[in-house]
């Protein structure tokens, strides 16, 4: 599994200053796989993408994507190996118009989408590419935060909560989306809470408790058993 | 000929056209000030001192020859210098980033201030020892010479040039910034550092490249303003307080708003040379005092980031070090000892300025709010006291209480006026306001400019105790020092002072708890500068002295070095800060222009190593025995170890 992998994780330990977030996380993305970190709030899968991202500097293990190991690396750099980072709290520049935020992330490989093929992705982006970002929906921030990383050629997409605080509606929409990008060939890796949505997408899923992987779940499990997920992630 | 209330059209628009000009530099340097400010949050008060290097570089191309006589190199003109002193004034700017401003960009806005200041003194105070207050000519380009009538008035083509010239650098760095790719990273940079480095973008080095860029801009300036003013190691100096006030003005955010402002400033001023020449010099801080009234984010400003106080306080309430009363026993007893052992007015000197820096430190280290202008507090009281000694007679104490008066009013108004921001923006407010009180004091008759009041008599304590004997003065001056550093541990230790305290670590936390936050910074301001008004006034009837020095902000840099040194909310910090600056002045008196470099160099080494300064540090050590020992003698380590500040 290993040997193929587009990115695996190995003991990774990381700080938030005096205090420790990630008790040794351990897992890997296969290429072209969606695969999810399902756990609560402060399990630590935040920390995870960031560690990946190489935005938690206190860290300790091993990141290596497509062979390299990463984890000592400079975000930007991270970047450019073909990572794309879609935060939490979406990240839409309110200074920047919808276009200048969909345009920022500069191309690091040959192979992103077209822009063409991203708005007839995300209609509502097109038609609003002159507003300013912040002006936008909470549905539309979001889509804008995916889409702007689907251009830059990265073949590893971090989504972090995607579905956070939006209307079913778009939640569905949203799952369509990555489906498709699945589709295309784009790895993911995305973290999680609503497992209903995360079981219709996902390949495997990888439950996080106190910072380090207590359980991988397949599609397959998952599928049949959802009372089993649902435990680890009740409060 | 047509007149206008009385003036001619040649006077108003020649001013007019002064004015312009001014503007334009005031422009370009503004905007170089707010995409810093903007980009890296750091208020760049060395800008003043790399417009200078700008200037005096176009005059080291001229002067090629003379400088490097064996090496044959030609002298190169202004057109050489306006191509290559930007891109190598830039270049120290990228030096000075990659040095000392990259170490600072995760502390405390205030820091950033702060060791600016302390670059901008270093490399004014060279270039001081090097060409003293003495400008140098740089003539007009052959090319450029002359000018054009217009009828109306006459027009310098080289003044004309600068205008055009100037205006088209702004409307060019504008559009870079608001309109391309480049300018997109740049803003988005300013929101989310983070999220731009993970898109792959080298945000440190970008932060570089803007800085350099800002500073090539005030080089630029430096150059077009060579032929216009003198080129002198001062030239930066005064225009950087003004280039703060129009960032003020403008407000954050906004590019052309910097822009705008900065051309409208210089023109207003130039309008006020005409009709009430003597204002001229503060209209733009007066204005400033305005628009903080009316609209405090600025004339552009969108600004609402919710800044907050700076807590840099390094001090261990429960220090030994920081025991009120122990201590007022030991500065007692020692300050009685003192003047058997160092000359009294040494010793006084000492006191005064300890007694100004706790000042300073309530307001700086207790509330933690970055004021830069408690010259205005201690130099205006310093005037009025010896005045009223002087002038009209009044007994020793009744003249410095009435400094203190008078210190006390100017600050509850400067107070009022600056609360309304935060953060470094109280640093530029507090600073431009005070540089009102300093063009005052430069202009007013009864303070006699530059020769100061002087001849002030000592008095008689009580009318018997005779003051001019130099020990009765110094004790007098130990009690006056003694009852200020009661009162500032009485106010600390009091539930006002926990409010203060309570404001400091978390305003928002303090307003939630039904505090009225400003009325206790503004009260607190108050004090402080009635505390730097007490020092102020017992100084001027020490030294038999009230001058322009006393007003001047490197008076309000003292307070800030002093207490910076000692340790920032301590204690005992701003007397230890004040007993190594007095001390360091007198050693280093003999080198002449040097001192100021070298309390700039001291200014960068506190800023970069020694943010604790002396008494936090020691407090910190004392605290990291104490817990060793209790260890060793079987204890538990600590739980949580004291945040790191």
């Amino acid at each position: 599994m290993s040997a193929q992998a587009s990115l695996a994780v190995r003991d990774l330990q990381g700080w938030y200053g005096e205090s420790k977030a990630l008790h040794g996380m351990t897992f890997d993305v296969a290429r072209g796989e969606v695969v999810t970190l399902l756990g609560r709030n402060g399990a630590g899968k935040t920390t995870t993408l960031r560690a990946i991202m190489g935005l938690l500097r206190k860290k300790t293990g091993e990141i290596s994507f497509n062979g390299e190991n990463v984890a000592a690396r400079l975000p930007e750099y991270i970047a450019r190996r073909g990572i794309a980072y879609c935060p939490e709290e979406r990240g839409i520049f309110a200074s920047l118009t919808v276009e200048e935020n969909l345009f920022l992330p500069p191309v690091v490989a040959e192979g992103g989408m077209a822009l063409d093929d991203i708005y007839a992705l995300f209609p509502n982006i097109a038609e609003r590419r002159n507003s300013q970002g912040t002006k936008l929906s909470g549905g539309e921030q979001q889509m804008l935060a995916i889409a702007r990383i689907l251009r830059t050629g990265a073949t590893l997409l971090l989504l972090d909560e995607p579905t956070e605080g939006l209307a079913p509606v778009i939640v569905q929409q949203i799952g369509a989306v990555i489906r498709k990008l699945k589709e295309r060939g784009f790895t993911v890796l995305l973290v999680e809470q609503n497992v209903r949505f995360a079981s219709r997408l996902a390949d495997r899923h990888y439950v996080v408790e106190h910072g380090h992987v207590i359980d991988t779940l397949t599609a397959a499990d998952v599928a049949g058993d959802l009372e089993r997920i649902q435990n680890y992630l009740k409060v | 000929m047509m007149t206008l209330l009385g003036i001619s059209p040649q006077l108003l628009f020649g001013q007019l056209l002064i004015g312009l000009i001014n503007g334009v530099f005031y422009a370009m340097m503004s905007l170089g000030v707010a995409i810093i400010f903007g980009m890296l949050r750091i208020g760049n008060f060395v800008h003043g001192a790399q417009y200078m290097l700008g200037a005096f570089g176009a005059w080291y191309l001229l002067h090629l020859p003379d400088l490097f006589p064996g090496l044959g190199l030609p002298s190169l003109g202004y057109w050489w210098a306006l191509a290559l002193v930007p891109f190598a004034v830039g270049l120290i700017g990228a030096g000075m980033e990659r040095l000392f401003i990259r170490r600072v960009y995760d502390l405390e806005h205030a820091y950033g201030l702060l060791l600016t200041v302390g670059l901008a003194m270093v490399i004014e105070g060279l270039f001081n020892v090097g060409y003293g207050a003495a400008g140098q000519q740089y003539n007009i380009p052959d090319s450029l010479k002359g000018g054009v009538n217009l009828g109306f008035m006459f027009m310098p083509y080289y003044r004309l040039w600068v205008i055009v010239a100037g205006i088209a650098v702004c409307i060019a760095t504008w559009y870079t910034i608001e309109r391309t790719k480049l300018g997109a990273y740049l803003r988005a940079a300013t929101e989310n550092p983070d999220l731009v480095r993970a898109f792959g973008i080298n945000v440190p080095r970008m932060l570089m490249l803007t800085y350099a860029f800002g500073v090539g801009l005030a080089g630029l300036a430096g150059v077009m303003a060579a032929p216009i003013y003198q080129v002198s190691p001062q030239m930066g100096q005064s225009i950087i307080i003004t280039i703060f006030a129009v960032v003020v003005i403008g407000g954050m955010g906004s590019i052309s708003g910097a822009i705008f402002t900065g051309l409208m400033l210089g023109m207003i001023e130039g309008l006020t040379k005409v009709f009430w020449p003597q204002a001229s010099t503060t209209v733009i801080f007066v204005i400033m005092a305005i628009v903080l009234v009316f609209r405090p984010a600025g004339l552009f400003g969108k600004e609402t980031v919710a800044a907050h106080a700076a807590d840099m306080s390094t001090a261990r309430p429960d220090s030994i070090l920081e025991n009120g009363k122990l201590w007022l026993v030991i500065l007692g007893v020692g300050g009685a000892i003192l003047p058997f052992l160092v000359y009294p007015v040494f010793g006084m000197k000492m006191l005064c300025l300890a007694l100004f820096a706790c000042a300073y430190n309530l307001i700086f280290g207790y509330v933690g709010l970055l004021a830069f202008g408690h010259a205005a507090f201690y130099g205006s009281s310093a005037y009025i006291a010896a005045y009223t000694a002087a002038s009209w007679g009044f007994p020793t104490e009744i003249a410095i209480l009435s400094g203190v008066a008078v210190a006390t009013v100017i600050g509850a108004l400067f107070g009022w006026l600056a609360i309304r921001r935060q953060g470094l923006y109280f640093a530029m407010i507090t600073l431009a306001l005070a540089q009102v009180v300093y063009f005052y004091a430069i202009q007013a008759p009864w303070t006699h400019g530059e020769d100061g009041i002087q001849s002030v008599p000592r008095g008689y304590l009580l009318g018997v105790i005779d003051l001019s004997d130099n020990m009765n003065m110094y004790y007098f001056v130990l009690a006056i020092f003694l009852i200020g550093f009661a009162a500032i541990y009485r106010i600390v230790r009091s539930p006002f002072g926990q409010v203060l305290k309570s404001i400091r670590e978390n305003e928002p936390r303090a307003i939630s708890l039904g505090y009225s936050t400003e009325r206790f910074k503004l009260l607190a301001f108050t004090l402080s500068a009635m505390l730097a008004g007490l020092a102020g006034g017992t100084k001027a009837i020490v030294f038999q002295i009230a001058s322009l020095a006393d007003v001047y902000f490197m008076t309000s840099t003292d307070a800030l070095l002093m207490t910076l040194i000692g340790g920032v909310g301590t204690l005992l910090g701003p007397v230890v800060g004040a007993v190594i600056v007095v001390t360091m002045q007198k050693e280093f008196a003999t080198l002449g222009s040097w001192v100021i470099v070298v309390q700039g160099t001291a200014f960068v080494l506190c800023v970069l190593f020694l943010r604790k300064g002396v008494v936090g540090t020691l407090e910190d050590w004392l605290a990291a025995r104490a817990e060793r020992r209790r260890i060793a003698a079987g204890g538990e380590p600590a739980a949580i170890a004291r945040g790191a500040h």
